[in-house]
């Protein structure tokens, strides 16, 4: 048995457009040149959020980019489900994942000044390959730290990814991700993070 | 228990004690004599549609299974099994006939009613030990609805919900009546913050003064074009029955073209005319107000607004409701909705719902500024000196309590109630006073019983209270 549930952009109303590529096979072996791209790129990625350089960060995504995270709900095991119907804490096209990224450019967006100081720890990663030779499937297991001032104790937000990279003009781009978070209530006062 | 009534008479004459945003003592008394009276939601009507369909929410600690029966009835049962105190159900959500407890295997029906009970004859001697015959879960106490809004209270002595809420219904009705097939619910979001649920309520109650500084951002970067300074003081707010709220001042024009200003299809534009009264369109079509953010009390609130979604000059209007769930003094869980009228064409509710994601909600933008400060005024207000200071809750009032902006009258504004046009904290002050009102108040103590005992058979007593109780909820 798994209790594994597939995520899909097409249960969200604003995923029907994203990309379906979907895993063929078994996991890339970890000295594949595929592998090695998408590794070092979800640790480069980890490195620029961190960082908080959005604007970078956005130059890797895709134009028709689906950024996702459902709300997870406890269910019953052999539910067949546990997020919650067309519900989600993310789901982003490059419109609103831009506006997000200009608004903490400005000098007002207060949740984030003084910035939080954010790890991204990225660890098992997987690559798959799938039925476009330019695109790889990238899963990886990311726990975020965000410390805030010197009075609350630090924030977790734990989850699995699963990323469509996609290879525009010689570069790996981001065009979906899906990310499950481990929490059906998250412990963090808000998600002005990405994961 | 310290006695709290000169905190009470601040808080009545508009002078809050910062302390009452982070003590502990303060919780325990709103614990008993507002939590465990009044009416809470638990879910909307949409959110169990089917037979068999369930939610579990709580009111504080005690969980109830929300669950449509097989004959369609909602029903709000206490989440505890009658034999150990198991709960139930342990999912969020599902869809059940019935509720098996893990640990000795007692199951009830999805109205409550107790259907399987291992080794009843062997174990208690049948009905002459254990009387099964009429057990169920316990019931919520009191379970009342408005516009399919589902409301509980641990006090089975509550008033009405159409009477607790009062005036306020006719506001209700803008978010969660817009046609006559009424809302439907998304979500919720939950998520944890460390601040104390009564910011947030009097936050949406009344504070369009937030609005121009804490939103800024959303403004520069083209999100939304209402909340600058001078829009905002051009609105009103309002407080009427058991609620209030706050108000946009729209742009000149007929119903329909405000209507159309904040971005409803003529489609939906057409079943709010034949859903709302007169006196409900008139506010809109003739005074020119359109709901923003509002509060019902104690912790129940509804948010309005209509950003911009894409690269265009047009407008989606959303509504989001949310409940500030206290944990403890200090932290409140964020339950947060979309909600969306049934009839609304499946594109509105799209990019209604994508207007939602971008300001409300766990990762909203207008949301991740308010919630910044509301922690930081709660972990300020734990200490000594916070007990020093009692924070000027009188915008909108001179000394001697007249208005600094006479009331708006009938030929203003045909919405019941009182409303006034510009900046005050009105309706922060009315949410204040009703928490003041239920905390003098003592709760006489909740009345008890036994579980499977016959009538006059156990030594305890079980009073007539809780057989009716009882009898309300079983099958009909």
């Amino acid at each position: 048995m798994t209790t594994q549930i597939r995520m899909d952009s097409r249960n969200s109303p604003l995923g029907q457009d994203a990309p379906t590529a979907v895993a063929v096979g078994r996991p890339l072996p970890f000295t594949d040149a595929r592998h090695l791209a998408a590794h070092q790129w979800v640790v480069d990625e980890a490195y620029l959020l961190d960082a908080q350089d959005y604007d970078a960060w956005l130059d890797l995504l895709t134009d028709d980019v689906h950024y996702y995270m459902p709300v997870r709900v406890t269910t019953a095991l052999g539910a067949g489900y546990d997020t919650a119907p067309q519900m989600a804490h993310f789901d982003e096209d490059r419109y609103s994942l831009s506006r997000r990224v200009a608004r903490f450019a400005t000098e007002h967006a207060w949740t984030e000044d003084p910035p939080s100081r954010v790890r991204h720890h990225v660890s098992n990663v997987r690559t798959f390959a799938t039925d476009h030779p330019e695109e790889i499937l990238v899963q990886s297991a990311v726990l975020l730290f965000r410390s805030r001032g010197d009075v609350h104790e630090a924030g977790l937000v734990s989850a699995g990814r699963e990323d469509l990279l996609r290879l525009v003009d010689g570069g790996w781009r981001l065009a979906r991700r899906h990310i499950a978070v481990d929490e059906s209530v998250i412990r963090m006062q808000n998600l002005a993070i990405f994961l | 228990m310290t006695d709290q009534s000169a905190v009470l008479a601040d808080v009545r004459r508009g002078m809050v004690p910062a302390h009452i945003y982070n003590d502990a003592e303060i919780f325990a008394l709103e614990k008993e004599r507002l939590f465990g009276r009044t009416w809470m939601f638990v879910a909307h009507e949409s959110e169990v549609p089917h037979v068999g369909d369930y939610v579990v929410r709580r009111v504080l600690e005690d969980s109830f299974i929300i669950a449509r029966d097989q004959n369609g009835q909602v029903r709000a049962m206490f989440n505890m099994c009658l034999h150990r105190g198991m709960q139930v159900c342990r999912a969020e959500m599902g869809n059940a006939s019935h509720f098996r407890c893990p640990y000795h295997g007692w199951s009830y029906r999805n109205d409550g009613r107790i259907v399987g009970l291992p080794f009843h004859r062997e174990a208690y001697g049948g009905e002459a030990g254990f009387q099964r015959k009429g057990q169920t879960l316990l019931p919520a106490p009191a379970l009342d609805t408005y516009n399919g809004l589902i409301f509980v209270s641990l006090d089975p002595d509550v008033p009405p919900l159409r009477e607790f809420l009062g005036d306020f219904a006719f506001y209700l009705d803008y978010y969660t009546r817009q046609s006559h097939s009424g809302i439907e619910l998304r979500g919720p979001q939950r998520w944890r913050i460390k601040a104390n649920w009564k910011i947030g309520a009097e936050n949406f109650a009344g504070d369009m003064y937030h609005t121009p500084q804490t939103h800024t951002s959303v403004v520069e970067i083209g999100l939304f074009r209402e909340p600058k300074a001078e829009k905002r003081k051009d609105g009103n707010t309002y407080w009427a029955g058991r609620g209030g709220g706050t108000t946009y001042k729209l742009p000149p024009g007929t119903l329909e073209e405000r209507l159309r200003y904040v971005g409803y299809p003529d489609e939906m534009i057409q079943k709010m005319l034949g859903s709302w009264t007169t006196d409900q369109l008139e506010v809109v079509g003739d005074n020119g107000f359109m709901v923003s953010a509002a509060s019902v009390f104690p912790n129940l609130s509804f948010v309005h607004n209509w950003p911009r979604v894409a690269d265009s000059d047009d407008v989606l209007p959303f509504i989001s409701i949310r409940q500030w769930q206290p944990v403890s003094a200090d932290e409140t869980e964020v339950l947060s909705w979309f909600a969306v009228d049934k009839e609304a064409p499946e594109e509105f509710k799209r990019l209604s719902y994508k207007a939602y994601l971008m300001c409300f909600g766990s990762t909203g933008m207008f949301e991740q500024d308010d919630v910044e400060n509301w922690v930081s005024l709660t972990s300020t207000a734990a200490g000594s000196m916070a007990r020093r200071l009692r924070l000027n809750s009188r915008m909108g009032m001179l000394a001697d309590d007249s208005p600094v902006v006479a009331p708006l009258g009938r030929e203003e504004f045909a919405g019941p109630g009182v409303a006034h046009v510009g900046y005050g904290e009105y309706n922060q002050r009315h949410l204040l006073r009703e928490w003041a009102d239920h905390l003098e108040r003592p709760q006489s103590a909740a009345e008890t019983q036994d579980v499977g005992a016959q009538q006059g058979g156990v030594a305890a007593t079980t009073q007539n209270g809780s057989a009716t109780a009882q009898q309300r909820t079983e099958v009909q």
